[in-house]
């Protein structure tokens, strides 16, 4: 695997002499008229400062961007002057419709201009002086164990395929590695306060994780960013949503709403990210199509587990009585209809219609009953 | 390369039903409520700090107890969870701790999330306005950002593909390679957009460099990489950012300069902490590493030798292009140069490895030896 430049430098007689040339102050200067676009950015909105998109210019910018990338396949930077011997960084997704979203340069700003830490943005005292009781504790400790997992494939997502990316996707592979730091960060976050609590971590949950390695080795990026981004994220988001609207003590739902905000950037890029493929790619439509009839019910292997579920029946209805239990089965109830739907709808906006009637998910979901 | 899960959940109808009946009746397992795991209360040590890593190295749970082989978990169960059976394998490459631990990995990487900086509005771009540079020291600060992103671009995309390689157990590391991933990629931001006002634009792409710097990524093992990444690479571009914010030709520059150096010091800290540490605890691993430092040396000498690197570098160094300032630029590139080097040897002496102090045992030693001594007959000392 390991790559060795193609000659040893310190031995090369040609190399030493044009170093020693220039030390003795003959400089060769062959940069000096590189053949590029000379411009001057301008922060559009000095408020905002000098964003990505302030510098979508001419052969600098993203627009221009063709859709296929045949002959940069290095680490320049685009827009510079190419010459000579440049190494060839192996990348396979070349095409811009099928990384491309066009909020993408927007988010990644978003991503940073959000930042948190959750060692102390998090009010953890808070839970110290006002613990929640056993029950919803050890609910608590279940379902942030689960989000662990989650995030733990989130994570791995972006690292997986931003070295496969082409260089010239430089905003796009920015944010994914604002993606990076946004899991790590949830992963953090979800660990500290399964700990905190008291409780321990609980059980890992096999069938969620079954379905969350199927999502991650997607073969392609289309597809696993729609699984990941689009499917994961809008899942995960109606999750945080909810559990903030039911949480148990401040610090949740302060978690939970820092959480929404990251998870919603992964949405928003995911939705976009399909609506782009599809438009520039509509033959990719009967292949998304079926990649999702195949691998839909990875959705129904998370929300049906009982390592799931049950912590949040618990946590939605704010106990094990009878008629919490009650209380909380009809809010997830709600809940995974509610996810369901957006799900669908998200599909829609991107081009990927008709998915209610084809997908097997609806038939299953409408059985929900709750007694 | 795709992974089928071992049951399709759609048709699996006693899972279906169990999940409807449970919505139905309210008849829960619980069975997870009982799991075999410890039980914590972890507070944080210093209030002002907040709860951090650190303050959860607890039993099961913390970071000082993970065996030198992890043999149980290679899943996505986070680290002291139960694991039953039938969680899938993650298909790590590195399960071994000494193959990517460092001594204070967990407060390397909070202090990465507590000093995350936003080059779109921590850096004063609209100082710029009005700022006309010469054409010589305006060209040669772009071809200098020219290169600096080039570099940033391969410093992001080599941490990150080894990301998921990492057991799932070791989740410090795996946090701090995500931070810097993120760190790498606002410093390729930062040097783009500060190119893209000089009013000159990007410049040249470095060949030499592209070719040197591509070893960084195709390393054999984790500590391989991070020896070339962490320690000579980024040190070597430490050392270039600590000249450079002194060359700086304006304020914004410098601010940029300050603000890159806090991250690049972090990474080339986790660098020299894990280069200890797996000396200390694979000493067999010694000899590889050896062999993988004579390569990146090359690579390093190589970034020297690149000449639209080193001519724009002299020319911010002297100010100019007159023979003079020329003149002056050679002597301060030539300290820098030997200044990379030495402290590139500090380093591998303090982390345990003072035998690359060895003409016969490191090329790169010896070029230094030659050119410190070509240096001090001119009246140049670092």
């Amino acid at each position: 695997m390991a790559f060795y430049a193609y000659k040893d430098y310190t031995e090369d007689q040609e190399v030493l002499e044009a170093m020693n040339q220039v030390m003795a102050g003959n400089l060769g200067l062959h940069w000096f008229n590189a053949n590029t676009e000379k411009i001057k950015g301008h922060a559009s909105d000095p408020s905002r400062g000098l964003t990505y998109d302030d510098l979508n210019i001419g052969s600098y910018g993203y627009t221009n961007l063709p859709e296929h990338l045949r002959t940069s396949q290095s680490m320049v930077a685009r827009g510079s002057d190419k010459s000579g011997k440049l190494p060839d960084m192996g990348y396979v997704v070349n095409r811009k419709s099928d990384v491309w979203s066009d909020n993408v340069s927007e988010l990644y700003e978003e991503t940073k201009a959000r930042r948190w830490a959750p060692a102390t943005d998090i009010p953890w005292a808070a839970l110290g002086e006002k613990p929640v009781n056993d029950t919803l504790e050890v609910a608590c400790a279940q379902l942030y164990t689960f989000l662990q997992e989650c995030e733990l494939v989130s994570l791995d997502f972006p690292s997986r395929w931003v070295a496969l990316v082409n260089q010239d996707f430089i905003e796009q592979k920015s944010f994914m590695c604002g993606q990076m730091l946004d899991a790590s960060r949830l992963l953090e976050v979800f660990r500290k306060r399964t700990l905190y609590g008291g409780a321990g971590m609980k059980r890992a949950n096999v069938n969620a994780e079954q379905g969350l390695k199927e999502w991650l080795w997607a073969e392609t990026y289309p597809q696993g960013s729609l699984s990941i981004n689009l499917a994961l994220g809008g899942m995960l988001l109606a999750i945080f949503r909810h559990v903030a609207a039911f949480a148990p003590s401040v610090t949740d739902r302060a978690i939970m709403r820092k959480a929404m905000q990251d998870s919603g950037r992964w949405v928003s890029y995911g939705t976009g990210c399909l609506s782009y493929h599809l438009e520039h790619q509509p033959g990719q439509r009967v292949a998304l199509h079926e990649y999702l009839d195949e691998s839909e019910h990875v959705m129904l292997g998370i929300i049906g587990s009982a390592e799931f579920l049950e912590p949040l029946i618990i946590i939605s209805g704010g106990g094990l009585e009878k008629d919490q239990v009650k209380a909380g089965r009809v809010a997830v109830s709600k809940l995974i209809k509610l996810m369901m739907r957006e799900y669908f709808e998200r599909l829609d906006y991107a081009g990927l219609g008709g998915r209610t009637e084809r997908s097997r998910l609806p038939h299953v979901i409408e059985r929900i009953q709750v007694v | 390369m795709a992974y089928l899960a071992t049951h399709d959940y759609l048709e699996d109808k006693n899972f279906v039903d169990k999940w409807l009946y449970t919505m139905r009746t309210g008849e829960m397992d619980l069975s997870w409520m009982n799991a075999k795991t410890e039980k914590i209360a972890p507070r944080p040590q210093n209030a002002r700090r907040g709860l951090t890593y650190r303050d959860l190295d607890v039993g099961s749970y913390g970071f000082t107890d993970v065996p030198e082989k992890v043999r149980e978990n290679r899943s996505y169960a986070p680290r002291g969870a139960e694991i039953p059976e039938g969680v899938p394998d993650a298909q790590p490459w590195v399960s071994r701790k000494s193959e990517l631990w460092a001594f204070n990995t967990e407060s390397y990487y909070e202090e990465a999330v507590s000093r995350q900086w936003n080059a779109t509005t921590d850096i004063p771009w609209d100082r710029l306005e009005g700022v006309e540079m010469p054409e010589a020291t305006g060209k040669a600060l772009s071809q200098l950002m020219t290169f600096l992103t080039e570099v940033e671009m391969i410093a992001t995309d080599t941490p990150a593909m080894w990301l998921p390689r990492l057991n799932p157990d070791f989740i410090e590391v795996k946090a701090f390679i995500a931070s810097q991933a993120m760190d790498e990629a606002r410093h390729a931001e930062v040097f783009r957009k500060r190119a893209l006002t000089t009013g000159w634009g990007l410049m040249a792409a470095s060949p030499m460099n592209e070719m040197a710097l591509k070893h960084l990524r195709d390393a054999d093992s984790f500590s391989e990489m991070s020896v070339a990444l962490h320690l000579v690479a980024e040190g070597n571009v430490l050392t270039m950012f600590r000249f450079s914010e002194f060359l700086s030709p304006t304020d914004v520059d410098k601010k940029i300069f300050r603000l890159v150096m806090q991250d690049e010091a972090r990474h080339v800290g986790y660098g020299m902490q894990h280069f200890k540490y797996v000396l200390e605890h694979f000493p067999e691993k010694r000899e590889v590493l050896h062999a993988h430092l004579d390569e990146a040396e090359n690579i390093s000498f190589a970034g020297a030798a690149a000449t639209e690197v080193t001519e724009s570098f002299i020319i911010l160094a002297g100010g100019g292009m007159k023979k003079e300032n020329i003149d002056e630029g050679i002597k301060i590139t030539t300290q820098f140069n030997l200044k990379q080097m030495y402290e590139h040897f500090e380093r591998l002496e303090k982390c345990g490895m003072p035998e690359r102090k060895d003409p016969n045992r490191s090329k790169l030693y010896n070029m230094f030896l030659m050119g410190k001594a070509a240096a001090e007959a001119q009246g140049i000392k670092i």
